[in-house]
């Protein structure tokens, strides 16, 4: 448990309001290095529940990179490495004793390319299920399918054709399968790492749409590079650069009247 | 940019430049082109001579000359106890009988042309009536026609290997033998058809029912246990090397003595089978248990070094996906990555397996090499192997030893072949395309 005291005692440089009403996930000074190189330098903050905010910067400065600290992805890769603390619902998610395999089933991702399982769509929403023992008969297994299928808006275009290959459709709807199969395991939170890179303006605003929806439900954090979707679709914003948290805040406020230098830099369109 | 102060061409002097370099590399790709159809043209031709010397002696070799006598079945001779056990035929004098009816058509005259004549028929007649009798009882008695494959010497002969110009003294038969054959030519009791012995038949002295069974069984036998014991250990190397392994020295170490193992002499392994296996564990020789256990480590590297290139080809965004949704490592492992590497595994472990199959040296060093008459019936009974069997008849003096040593390598061809079809087609099954 991270103590309460310190929580909102933190040292930072970000400008803004770091901080949030509801925290579902908590970051305090999180530094992450890939063997001597430190790409997350010092990063403090918190993500509500059932918000949307987004995170945005420059290429290589550092947002992916911690959006993949949230659900621990980055322990694949041997020479990362995580200091300082992240909890999720007060629990520090980086503790000995907290099993990934459970974290991940809280904290679903969401992927740059669509990358469907090269299986039929239901087995590709039903894996989660499956794997998690979430459903106790083939009923309640296609019902999460249903559920989730319709959930992220695929399910009439697919209904008569569950059991052809997930591959075999058009990139936008492998990434809404791609978001079915991330909540049909009932996360709380959901990570996206540039969703809409790899689709066109018109699968995109399907996926925008869909995200809309889904923030009812569902904490999200999106990153993208996408000024005008980060404005459009997220509550809150987030700016990084170079490895560092440099302004955070209303969206409205971040794309309007930016109190950093960089941030208005940037969002103006003169780096990045 | 400009560091030298020297100016940027002009559009047009640029394009000068490309455009006479184009001609230089255009012939040099022309050049490159046709050395790479002559090493080709080249590599087909050897593999055609190849092909067409193996076959030309080795078609020859699965067909052999009979010869068809009528055959009085007498009961009393045939089965001495009158019972009609093996032991009973065993001891009847079959041998007599295939003689009388040779005697009956060529009538030798004196004890001289009769031993001459004696060298016409296969020792391994007597064999063929007393299985006759043993599979049809009824025939005791009567007087039917039978085929009894021709001495080799004679086979050789009639295929005019041995030549009846040669000076008698010279010849492996005499002149004696030769007119009894033309004697039976003459009568139209001579046959050339498919043998009976090449497929069907063990290891043998006597060329003309000699045959490949034993060895086939043995090489089968010999390959099971070698897949056996090669392809799950292989497997897991490979996935605990992909996926498990922490990157440092000592996986580095046995990564590239891996890769040097695939390098090494086969005979090699036989001699480290021969020490370990035989040696310390004291495991009977000649055994395809044994054989199959030296090739499978002579496999291994092989099987593990193309599973690892099979693991490492499935997409990491596949793996992204599985722990994404909380699949621990194994069941991502067992569910998205292995399902999706299985044909490149597959496709290694054949090849592997097609190269033990045509392995020799280090089947020799375990004993494999033993002259074995028996079919093995189980990994644990002596055998050899088809590219033992292969060796053997090469090195046997007998001229017919010499078609059937080509007709034994089509057979091992033949069967590679088919391995290596499997491997293809069991690849596009299993690869998924979507």
């Amino acid at each position: 448990m991270v103590s309460n005291s310190n929580i909102n005692n933190v040292k930072t440089k970000t400008i803004g309001e770091i901080f949030s009403k509801d925290p579902k996930i908590i970051c305090r000074n999180v530094d992450v290095f890939y063997g001597e190189k430190q790409a997350i330098k010092d990063v403090s903050i918190d993500i509500a529940s059932r918000e949307i905010i987004s995170f945005i910067g420059p290429s290589g400065c550092g947002k992916s990179t911690f959006l993949r600290c949230l659900n621990r992805m980055n322990d694949t890769i041997d020479t990362c490495k995580v200091k300082g603390s992240i909890s999720l619902d007060k629990e520090d998610i980086y503790d000995e004793k907290i099993d990934v395999v459970t974290l991940r089933a809280k904290i679903g991702m969401v992927f740059q390319k669509p990358n469907p399982f090269p299986k039929s769509i239901y087995e590709n929403v039903a894996y989660g299920p499956k794997i998690h023992g979430l459903s106790s008969s083939k009923e309640e297994l296609d019902f999460i399918v249903e559920n989730s299928l319709k959930d992220s808006g695929l399910w009439e275009e697919v209904k008569d054709r569950l059991q052809s290959p997930g591959t075999g459709l058009s990139g936008g709807q492998q990434q809404r399968l791609c978001i079915a199969r991330a909540i049909a395991v009932s996360p709380e939170i959901i990570l996206m790492d540039e969703p809409c890179s790899a689709l066109d303006p018109i699968a995109t605003a399907k996926i925008e749409e869909l995200i809309n929806q889904l923030g009812k439900n569902y904490s999200i954090v999106i990153v993208t590079h996408s000024m005008q979707q980060a404005a459009r679709i997220s509550q809150r914003t987030a700016y990084f650069h170079l490895g560092e948290l440099i302004e955070v805040g209303e969206t409205k406020k971040i794309f309007t009247m930016p109190e950093d230098k960089q941030t208005e830099a940037y969002i103006s369109g003169r780096i990045g | 940019m400009n560091k030298n102060n020297s100016k940027m061409l002009t559009a047009d002097e640029a394009s000068k430049i490309v455009a006479s370099s184009v001609i230089r590399r255009r012939k040099k790709n022309a050049r490159l082109k046709t050395y790479g159809r002559i090493a080709i043209g080249l590599a087909v031709s050897f593999l055609i001579f190849l092909f067409v010397s193996i076959f030309s002696k080795g078609i020859p070799g699965f067909f052999q000359y009979y010869v068809t006598l009528d055959v009085f079945l007498d009961r009393d001779r045939l089965d001495p106890k009158g019972d009609l056990s093996p032991e009973s035929l065993y001891n009847g004098d079959a041998r007599s009988i295939v003689l009388e009816s040779l005697y009956k058509v060529i009538k030798p005259k004196g004890r001289k042309e009769k031993k001459a004549a004696k060298k016409i028929i296969s020792s391994n007649a007597d064999v063929r009536i007393s299985k006759m009798v043993l599979d049809d009882p009824n025939i005791l008695g009567k007087i039917i026609p039978i085929t009894f494959a021709v001495d080799d010497d004679i086979d050789s002969f009639l295929r005019g290997y041995i030549k009846r110009e040669t000076p008698s003294s010279e010849r492996r038969i005499n002149d004696k033998v030769i007119k009894f054959v033309d004697k039976l030519s003459a009568e139209n009791k001579i046959s050339y058809k498919f043998s009976d012995y090449i497929l069907t038949g063990s290891a043998s002295r006597s060329p003309e029912i000699a045959g490949i069974k034993g060895a086939f069984i043995g090489s089968m036998l010999t390959l099971a246990v070698c897949f056996i014991i090669a392809f799950p250990l292989g497997v897991a190397t490979a996935v605990y090397l992909e996926e498990f392994a922490p990157k440092n020295k000592i996986t580095e170490i046995i990564e590239v003595n891996i890769n040097n193992l695939a390098a090494v002499p086969s005979v090699v392994f036989g001699i480290l089978g021969l020490a370990i296996f035989i040696g310390i564990f004291g495991m009977p020789r000649s055994i395809p248990l044994l054989g199959g256990m030296v090739l499978a480590l002579m496999t291994l590297p092989t099987i593990i070094i193309s599973s690892r290139a099979a693991i490492r080809a499935v997409p990491p965004s596949i793996k992204d996906a599985a722990y994404g949704i909380g699949a621990s490592k194994l069941q991502t492992i067992f569910h998205h990555v292995l399902p999706l590497a299985m044909p490149g595994m597959l496709t290694g472990t054949i090849i592997g397996m097609a190269q033990a199959l045509g392995e020799t040296a280090p089947l020799l060093m375990i004993g494999m090499v033993a002259f074995i008459v028996d079919i093995p019936g189980g990994v644990t009974d002596p055998g050899t192997v088809l590219p033992v069997q292969i060796f053997m008849w090469a090195d046997f003096a007998e001229r017919m030893f010499i078609q059937k040593t080509s007709s034994a390598i089509i057979v091992l061809l033949v069967f590679l072949i088919l391995m290596n079809a499997a491997a293809v087609i069991l690849r596009k099954k299993l690869e998924r395309r979507w």
